[in-house]
């Protein structure tokens, strides 16, 4: 068990561990992986970016140089050169120029001379593209150097005009500062991240901007590169081949940690080239603040689920935890009870071999000694004892064998708890009565005698353990049972009853009451190893009151006794109580115990008596005396058979000698009353009643004074011994003499019998007589030409209206299977054979009552 | 010989067939019909046609009279042998009918002993 919970804890704990592994490497990569979407998501944006941006500079430029351009065309268009070289000429191109901010103006001599209409005169950097432009009637822009040794953009256009030398120039030249391009294109701003220089196809700058200080453009990216210790030879390169090709050229320049963005664009009228750069510095800052974020972001997330995943192992360990302890119990329960299976059939081949070789040795010396009669019934008698017990013990284990099965069922039945308890009394009486103990009953708070349940299996739980408790309670030890009843809380249709069983006998261990109710336990100490048993009784007294609803517990003290109380919840009886009442006497209950004659009184009163009651003899005789006096005397006396100053045969003595013999005196007492009867009646006692005291037994122990008392007119219920006069039978016997003899017994009861001798006769007689002719058929079974079984299938199948006519099975077979087989073939009931004239009388009462009343 | 002592002599039980019956008159009535009673004779012819089934109905019917009458013993010996003949012939049959027989005649001549001495 401790293995397998560590493999379990192994496993968890490296799953675990796994799962916990592979979450940080599924957010560290999504974190990665999102920082690195990022970057190329801004790679791309900043290329379109800049595209977008080096075509509107390059379309910016080409405005601007349009209308500078066109401007200085518009001067050549206004001011044309009509006659020859004049002085107004030059001062009318002046005054334009100067108004549209020209820093100088010139005409430009197919040689490549500046003659200066004003301003510096330019020096250009590079004059051979632009002369041939001008000698080309193109227009161009160029760049020049001034004397200040500022930089100028020169615009020039074709124009002819007489220069001060006489020479035709080739074209009207006019410059504007290098910072006023550079400013209307926004090349460089210091709000903005972008910054742009134009170049030539050589890499020199014609304007620069930002932190550029070196002449070619070329160098500064060499430069740039070898600061990170790498050459810019490659991308050199491929800019100047993109410029070769007058194509667009878009670059991403990773230096060092720091990304640029080229774009370079080839701008119109000229020889140059825009270059824009954009620096991801910042941008750069700003993604990777967002990737820390969402990394950050990512960790937390991470650290959360493996803070669940933490929590649910956790939970999860302990869950497990929880159900191998459950398991481990649970085995240990299994493996216990195989192991008190095992103990118990050992025990149990023990005990039952105990009796088997009683009844075999028994049954070797009966044998040896055929002749000696003595010995002989002395064998027998110890044989039949230990047979006894055998079957005692084979009907436990059949019991349980049933319980474990799941077999057991109750067969619901209205029972009358006044005979269950005078039934476990009368069971109990002889063992009591051996052993010298005192045993009581006690029932109070009886609202209802009739109630529901399955009267064998209750009848077996009491005397289980009542006789647990005579087994177990020493000779002249104390046994009382008490019985009564209150308010269900199942509702008005049940009765809550309880059962109680004290006694002052050897009492359990502590260890040994927790497990009383399991199977198969036996207390087995030195103490009880006499007391024989199965050990299944309380198991299965247990299992009935469960299956009953009921419950079952036990207060018991090593050597002061036991208590087992017994709780059930019965269905009331539906059919109303008789309706008992006696006439309106005065009773004198006498009993040592008050609730008793408590409970006594009450039931008296319920039944139209009046009672009083006392604790003592010398109390009931001073009442008596009272009484006397008054010249009303009681009715009855019941009294109690032992008091505690005298028993209740002297007591009776002294009712007598003092008050005469009119009184009837009852003995009432939960002992036999065969042993004490003969003493009792010269005592004077008038009669017994067995306790426990209920209504009913109250009622008809003492309704055959109704009669003797004459104070009441009213007979409430006739003892009825059955008067058949006039009712005719017929009987079904193939013997003679047994008909004869129940002819002889039947007519007594006024009934009139007709004989046949075999079930057809009896068929063909039945059939021949006129319906309603008969009211009962007495059947015996075994007949020639045709048995009763088939006779009353045959009966039952006339066309009669009598064919319903009570059927009685005779037979000298009185098995369970017969019974059933006679209930089967339509018979209304079973009577065995030899004829009980009281069963007969009883059945024949019964049935033909029905018989006629249920027409 | 009282009646008595007849049950007494048969293996029979007085107090229980007086207890049934009522009277002694009626047990003696009953006691001297079982002289004139077939049933025994019944028995003897199936065993020999060995009408197994016949015999059972006959062994039953002893049982029967006997209940009826409380001789106990041969009440005891036939039921033996109706049950052993309940299902058909079983082996034990033979040795039970020779014990019915001899409980029959025993029975027999204690009533018949009876008898005489009462018609004296």
């Amino acid at each position: 068990m401790k293995k397998l919970l560590n493999n379990a804890t192994r496993f968890l704990t490296v799953s675990l561990a796994l799962v916990l592994l592979l979450t940080v490497c599924i957010f560290s990569f999504l974190a990665y992986f999102m920082v690195h979407k990022s970057n190329e998501t801004i790679s791309t944006v900043g290329t379109t970016y800049m595209s977008g941006m080096g075509e509107k500079v390059t379309q910016h430029f080409a405005t601007t140089i349009e209308l500078r351009l066109s401007q200085v065309d518009a001067l050549v268009k206004s001011f044309p050169e009509l006659d020859g070289p004049s002085a107004s000429l030059r001062s009318d191109l002046t005054f334009n120029a100067k108004a549209r901010d020209f820093e100088s103006l010139a005409f430009y001599s197919s040689s490549g001379e500046f003659d200066m209409i004003y301003g510096d005169p330019p020096t250009l950097s590079n004059p051979e593209p632009f002369l041939a432009s001008m000698n080309n009637g193109d227009k161009k822009v160029a760049v020049a150097d001034t004397n200040h040794g500022e930089r100028d953009v020169i615009l020039g256009v074709s124009a002819e005009y007489t220069m001060s030398n006489g020479e035709t120039s080739t074209a009207l030249v006019a410059s504007l500062p290098a910072d006023y391009i550079a400013e209307t294109l926004s090349l460089y701003s210091e709000t903005s991240l972008v910054y742009s220089h134009i170049i030539r196809r050589d890499g020199t700058f014609v304007i620069r901007s930002g932190g550029a200080y070196r002449e070619n453009y070329f160098d500064r990216i060499q430069a740039l590169f070898e600061e990170q210790g790498e050459s810019g030879e490659q991308c050199i390169r491929e800019l100047e081949a993109a410029m070769d090709a007058g194509e667009d050229y878009t670059a991403l320049l990773t230096l060092g940690s720091e990304r640029r963005h080229l774009q370079c664009n080839k701008l119109p009228y000229s020889e140059w080239f825009l270059v824009t750069v954009l620096p991801y510095g910042q941008l750069d800052e700003t993604v990777s603040d967002l990737g820390r974020a969402s990394l950050y972001l990512a960790f937390l997330c991470c650290a959360v689920v493996l803070a669940a995943l933490l929590l649910v192992f956790l939970q999860y360990s302990k869950i497990l935890r929880e159900q191998m302890a459950e398991l481990d119990k649970a085995r240990k329960e299994a493996i216990h009870a195989n192991k008190a299976k095992s103990e118990f059939l050992s025990n149990m081949s023990h005990d039952i071999r105990t009796p088997m070789n009683a009844i075999v040795g028994m049954t070797a010396i009966a044998t040896a000694n055929i002749d000696d009669k003595q010995q002989v019934q002395n064998c027998l008698k110890k044989i039949t004892l230990s047979s006894r017990h055998l079957l005692g013990l084979i009907n436990d284990v059949l019991d349980m064998s049933k319980i474990e099965s799941g077999k057991l069922t109750l067969n619901m039945d209205q029972i009358s708890l006044r005979e269950v308890m005078d039934s476990i009394v009368s069971i109990a009486q002889p063992q009591v009565r051996s052993k010298h103990q005192q045993f009581d009953v006690f029932i109070h708070d009886i609202s209802t005698e009739n109630v529901c349940c399955d009267s064998v299996r209750l009848n077996q739980v009491l005397l289980n353990i009542l006789g647990n408790a005579l087994k177990f309670t020493p000779d002249g030890g104390l046994i009382q049972v008490s019985l009564y009843e209150e308010e269900s809380p199942k509702g008005e249709g049940y009765v809550r009853t309880h059962i109680v069983v004290k006694d002052n006998g050897i009492g359990m261990t502590p260890e040994f009451k927790e497990k009383i109710f399991e199977s198969f336990v036996r207390e087995d100490s030195a103490r009880v190893r006499r007391t024989e048993g199965s050990g299944l009784g309380m198991a299965i007294t247990k299992y009935i009151v469960d299956t009953m609803g009921g419950t079952i517990e036990v207060e018991s003290e090593l050597g002061k006794g036991s208590e087992f109380h017994v709780t059930l919840d019965l269905q009331r009886a539906e059919t109303p109580e008789e309706e008992m009442i006696l006439p309106e006497w005065n009773i004198l209950v006498v009993d040592d115990d008050q609730q008793l004659c408590e409970s006594t009184a009450a039931s008296l009163k319920s039944i139209g008596v009046r009672a009083d009651w006392a604790l003592t003899a010398e109390g009931a005789l001073e009442m008596l005396e009272r009484r006397a006096s008054i010249r009303d005397n009681y009715h009855i006396i019941l009294l109690d058979w032992k008091l505690p100053d005298m028993d209740g045969i002297s007591a009776a003595r002294e009712i007598r000698r003092r008050f005469g013999e009119e009184t009837p005196i009852m003995l009432i007492s939960a002992y036999d009353w065969s042993e004490i009867e003969t003493e009792a009646r010269d005592a004077g006692i008038t009669g017994f009643i067995s306790k426990p005291l209920f209504r009913s037994t109250l009622f008809y122990g003492l309704k055959p004074f109704i009669d003797a008392s004459g104070t009441s007119e009213e007979l409430v219920h006739e003892e009825r011994y059955a008067d058949f006069t006039g009712r005719r039978i017929l009987l079904a016997e193939d013997n003679d003499l047994n008909w004869e003899i129940a002819s002889e017994l039947l007519s007594d009861l006024g009934l009139e019998l007709d004989w046949a001798e075999n079930g057809k006769l009896c068929v063909e007689k039945f059939q021949a007589s006129s319906p309603g002719f008969y009211d009962a058929i007495l059947m015996d079974l075994r007949m020639p030409v045709m048995t009763g079984y088939e006779a009353t299938e045959a009966i039952r199948k006339l066309d009669r209206p009598d064919k319903n006519i009570p059927i009685i099975a005779m037979t000298a077979d009185a098995f369970s299977e017969d019974i059933k087989k006679c209930l089967d073939a339509g018979m209304n009931a079973h009577v065995a054979k030899p004829i009980d004239i009281r069963e007969v009388s009883r059945l024949l009462e019964k049935f033909i009552h029905e018989y006629h009343h249920g027409e | 010989m009282t009646l008595q002592e007849c049950y007494a002599a048969m293996g029979g039980n007085y107090e229980d067939a007086i207890g049934r019956l009522r009277s002694e008159r009626l047990v003696r009535k009953f006691v001297l019909k079982f002289l004139d009673d077939g049933s025994f004779d019944l028995l003897c012819r199936s065993l020999e046609e060995k009408n197994y089934e016949e015999a059972f109905r006959a062994a039953h019917t002893i049982k029967g009279v006997c209940q009826n009458l409380s001789m106990d013993k041969l009440q005891a010996s036939s039921s033996r042998l109706c049950e052993s003949l309940r299902n058909g012939y079983t082996p034990e049959a033979g040795a039970l009918a020779e014990e019915v027989t001899a409980d029959y005649h025993a029975t027999m001549d204690a009533i018949r002993a009876f008898q005489k001495e009462s018609t004296e």
